[in-house]
């Protein structure tokens, strides 16, 4: 068959790489759109690569990226860090939201997809620009995300999500909330909306601009088929689903290469200590010097080797057990037995390595879903989290002693690690499958609930209640008039003296 | 490991079977605890079995499922779950569930049992006893059942069902539903929350006997570990799942053997009209004369020749092309390709065997489930329902004629087919795999979703929204006084010249 994928640049696209590559080698076709301004979407081997236009350059993608790593570092006041990362979604989205206009008043570009007649797209909807296109080459879609903002998943499959035991993104609650945690996630739940329509609706108006037709963001992304979600049941809390969500949490962990020859000499250089695995992503570059001397300190108070991937200027009070490098193959590393923890921004492709491979963590989280995998790993007891602002040197180094000598963290991330690997399929298999399995038999319409048919008063079986209340309240009403109006009769002759005594009185 | 099985009698236990031989033969140490008197469960096996003695006998046991079964032919019942209540099943439900009680009577297998370290309970939940079982020796269950009866999946598995598009259990509704009907919906569902207890009182109160505390259904549902249900969502209207819920449709269907040479004689003999195969499934062996003859009639006017399983009494008016056999391989038959039609009482083994060899089918449901089943093959084409009760030989004659020569429905039928069968798990594989997780794990704690630990005004965060209610009251109350009295000030004057007047006037 003939497969188009539209990826989302950044991690996103590396963990859908190996979907890709799977599909060709089952024989199909696959065709690779993105815009000319990607950073890490390249040419490989297993698919042709077509990129399309785009009224920005590299460069200023690079400058998001780099931007949205110091956000995360900045020391301002809530207030004020709210008002910036607002002004900031709204600059970046904006340029991304005429990337995909750019993409899609590309006549020529759309008419060479039109005529290659794909039978899927695989997209990442975080930017619903994919669904666009799925919906003007009308092809079946399969998704492939992590997790939308504000709910908009949840909405699109029509899957229930009781406020009281599933907690909101960014909420730090658990799966048990006492009440006052419970009326933050209500709060919450209500107050997410502001957020997401500066990024979402404007893809409803080009929408309806190019499919010529009246489209809302739910429109656009209710229509796809399979949602293959990267997430599982042992690191997300468990809560309703619907059948047309596959889960493939851990499709990252790959089978692990040997370590080449440079960081197999760190590691046995280690001697009984062991390593520590530090990093904090593809997207962070650079840390203020301040905190990173503070974090080289604590490095330096640790018995092990750290290994330090990091871009940025060198920390002058770097100790002699720290290694920076400017990469590191994370999951072997990771997968060593001599590796004893893993300092991490907690995205999930970074959780999923922890827990595949079995390292107690210690989380800084920066941003996005990271607070959310932070907390989750946090209330399983497999790792320690710390405020990347607050934090002090004794904080990390007591978070790492703590996570490196306490047994019970190692023991946590062993049993969660044996829980998430013990499965039926393996998600790369499963991801692979719903993938050709909508090529197959274009789309999935039998998983599509009812539910999308129903108003919100329907679904709630608002206008059922209403009904019944009104029949139960008439019938009240006229068995309390029959009776009032029986004991007239019978009681009539006092009644009657009685309201006339009572009306002389007046 | 070793693994206890509580089975449930007939039909059911054949597929239970399959998952118990698997089992064993990957070297888990299998018991099955089966009462004496029985119509599957006595029959040699090659595991352990523990007999236990029960107070009725195979005759008593006949005669309450005869009275059972000939009330389906004089009247069927209409409206849900409820008018189970007080049916003629009653008398049969009251002898299954004393089965409990005569297991815990006896105190040797009770001994055996609590010395016998099991891992897991592996349980159909029709009679209730694993349930009590699995709670009273304090071990994970794995529950293996077509579907579980009344609101008790939404309760123990905190599964949302919602009513405006999920049509409760033998309503005939499909998951789009007319006003009226999700009125009605809507009430039997709530009559299911008033009633259901009473239906299952007994089974509750011999668990509560054995347990020595009051139990509810609930309470015995609530610890499942993992639901293995028997249907998929080809079969069944999509709707909210749990993750611990594990849909395995289709698990009866094998690869068809060859068939034996009576019945290749039959199939060869029938010339290129082929044949239909009827059988109104295992536990129906007599039907009243004249319903009977009536059918003979109908299936006499039809090209095809039909084989009909019957243990009855042989209809006078039997036609040529109707052949009688006491047994036939029906899985084996279904699958030879000049099988045109199935006729059947659409139970969930012999939907599964229509759907897995695409035959289009002509349903007679009697009872139970089989009136869900029909009603969903009907809604996609692939069947026609007759009501056996006031169906006519004209009747029969015209369903079998559109299912055989108006080709959608074969269409329907072949479509259905390859969607079921395009899975990336045997179910069979997947069912054996839940159960040895669960022995290996000592149970899902991480898959059970928090939603337990809360009430139900809770759960629908009513607290939360009257809280949050109060609060908006109250500072519109105060913010209105406010502006009151802060008009009041402002245009004193006026006003109080006004309220002097009126004062005044007074």
């Amino acid at each position: 068959g003939r497969l188009l994928v539209f990826p989302m640049d950044g991690s996103h696209w590396l963990s859908m790489l190996g979907v890709i590559q799977q599909l060709q080698q089952k024989g199909h076709e696959v065709v690779v759109i993105a815009p000319e301004a990607s950073i890490h979407i390249k040419e490989g081997s297993f698919y042709t690569l077509r990129k399309f236009p785009v009224p920005f350059q590299k460069e200023n993608v690079t400058a998001t990226l780099v931007e949205l790593g110091r956000t995360a570092f900045n020391q301002d006041s809530f207030l004020l860090r709210v008002v910036k990362i607002y002004m900031k979604v709204k600059r970046d989205s904006s340029m991304l939201l005429a990337g995909c206009s750019h993409l899609l008043h590309n006549a020529e570009f759309m008419a060479s997809l039109e005529e290659s007649h794909f039978d899927a797209l695989l997209t990442d909807p975080f930017l619903p620009c994919g669904s666009i296109v799925a919906q003007y080459l009308t092809v079946p879609t399969v998704y492939f995300l992590n997790k939308l903002p504000c709910s908009l998943d949840s909405e699109a499959t029509q899957c229930p999500v009781p406020l009281s035991y599933v907690p909101k993104s960014l909420s730090f609650n658990s799966d048990r909330m006492n009440f006052l945690q419970r009326v933050k996630n209500v709060l919450l739940a209500v107050s997410e909306n502001f957020m997401c329509r500066v990024v979402y609706s404007p893809y409803g108006s080009l929408a309806t601009e190019i499919l010529q037709k009246e489209v809302t963001v739910q429109d656009l992304l209710s229509p796809a088929s399979i949602w293959l979600m990267r997430s599982d049941f042992v690191k997300d809390y468990p809560r309703p689903i619907m059948p047309n969500m596959v889960f493939i949490g851990g499709i990252n962990c790959l089978q692990k290469k040997p370590l080449s020859q440079e960081f197999e000499a760190y590691v046995n250089a280690s001697g009984e200590h062991g390593i520590v695995v530090f990093s904090l992503g593809s997207m962070v570059s650079e840390i203020p010097e301040k905190k990173a001397m503070e974090i080289a300190e604590a490095l330096g108070r640790i018995p092990q080797t750290v290994l330090w991937r990091y871009t940025g200027t060198r920390p002058s009070n770097l100790a002699k057990n720290t290694i920076l490098v400017k990469w590191l193959p994370q999951n072997d590393l990771l997968g060593h037995p001599k590796t004893r923890a893993f300092i991490t921004h907690s995205g999930s492709h970074g959780i999923y390595e922890g827990i595949c491979n079995g390292v107690p963590m210690v989380m800084m989280p920066l941003f996005g879903d990271q607070m959310d995998n932070a907390k989750r790993m946090e209330t399983r007891g497999a790792g320690v989290t710390l405020n990347v602002l607050e934090m002090t040197a004794d904080d990390l180094e007591n978070a790492l002693k703590t996570v490196i000598n306490n047994k019970s963290y190692k023991e946590n991330i062993m049993r969660l690690s044996s829980l998430h690997k013990d499965r039926p399929i393996e998600p790369l298999d499963l991801a692979v499958f719903w993938v050709e399995y909508v090529m197959r038999h274009k789309g999935a319409p039998h998983l599509r609930p009812a539910a999308h048919d129903l108003t919100w008063y329907q679904y709630h079986s608002l206008d059922v209640i209403g009904f019944l209340l009104a029949i139960v309240l008439t019938v009240v009403f006229i068995v309390f008039k029959c009776c009032a109006y029986g004991c007239r009769k019978c009681f009539g002759g006092k009644g009657r003296v009685k309201k006339s005594h009572k009306s002389k009185t007046h | 490991g070793r693994l206890l099985v509580v089975p449930m009698d007939g039909s059911h236990w054949f597929t239970m079977q399959t998952v118990v031989e698997k089992l064993l033969h990957k070297g888990h140490e299998v018991v099955v605890v089966v009462p004496e008197v029985s119509w599957q469960l006595t029959k040699p096996l090659n595991f352990v079995v523990k007999t236990y003695a029960v107070s009725h006998t195979q005759e008593d046991l006949n005669r309450e499922f005869k009275i059972f079964i000939d009330a389906q032919w004089k009247s069927q019942q209409e409206g849900g779950i409820l008018p189970l209540l007080d049916s003629p099943a009653k008398g049969f439900f009251e002898l299954l569930f004393s089965h409990c009680r005569s297991l815990f009577n006896d105190k040797k297998l009770v001994e055996y049992l609590k010395q016998t370290s099991f891992d897991a309970v592996f349980l159909d939940p029709f009679d209730v006893c694993g349930l009590t079982v699995a709670k009273y020796f304090s071990l994970p269950s794995v529950v293996f059942s077509r579907g579980i009866f009344c609101h008790y999946l939404e309760d123990a598995a905190q599964c949302p069902s919602p009513p405006s598009y999920i049509p409760r259990m033998l309503l005939k509704f499909t998951d789009t539903m007319t006003f009226k009907e999700r009125t009605r919906n809507l009430l039997a569902y709530m009559g299911e929350r008033a009633f259901c207890h009473k239906f299952f009182k007994s089974a509750a109160d011999i668990a509560s006997e054995v347990l020595q505390t009051p139990v509810t259904m609930t309470d015995l549902f609530s610890p499942v570990s993992i639901w293995l249900l028997r249907t998929d969502f080809v079969l069944e209207f999509p709707r909210p799942v749990m993750p611990n819920v594990i849909y395995i449709g289709g698990i009866n269907c094998h690869q068809g053997k060859p068939l034996s040479k009576e019945f290749e004689a039959y199939v060869n003999a029938s010339g290129e009209h082929g044949i239909v195969v009827f059988s109104l499934g295992s536990m129906v062996s007599e039907i009243p004369e004249k319903k009977a003859m009536e059918i003979a009639e109908a299936l006499g006017r039809i090209p095809q020749t039909v084989l009909w399983r019957y243990t009855g009494t042989r209809p006078s008016n039997l036609a040529k092309n109707t052949i009688l056999v006491k047994w036939l391989p029906q899985n084996d038959l279904l699958g030879h390709p000049k099988t045109r039609a199935f006729i059947t009482h659409s139970g969930s083994h012999g939907i599964y065997e229509g759907i897995c060899n695409g035959v289009p089918m002509v349903m007679m449901p009697l009872f139970g489930d089989q009136m869900d089943n029909a009603k969903r093959m009907e809604t996609r084409g692939a069947g026609v329902t007759l009501n056996v009760l006031e169906m006519t030989a004209d009747d029969l004659e015209n369903a079998l004629k559109t299912v055989i020569n108006n080709k959608s429905y074969k269409e329907n039928i072949m479509r259905l087919s390859s969607l079921h069968k395009d899975r990336p798990i045997e179910p069979l594989d997947l069912a054996v795999f839940w159960v040895e997780y669960v022995m290996r794990h000592k149970g899902a704690p991480h898959l059970r979703p928090a939603a337990h630990d809360l009430t139900w005004y809770q759960y629908h965060s009513l607290d939360v929204i009257g809280f949050l209610l109060a609060i908006v009251l109250t500072v519109v109350f105060i913010v209105f006084k406010c502006c009151a009295y802060g008009c009041r000030k402002c245009f004193g004057g006026k006003g109080r010249v006004k309220k002097s007047h009126k004062s005044k006037t007074h």
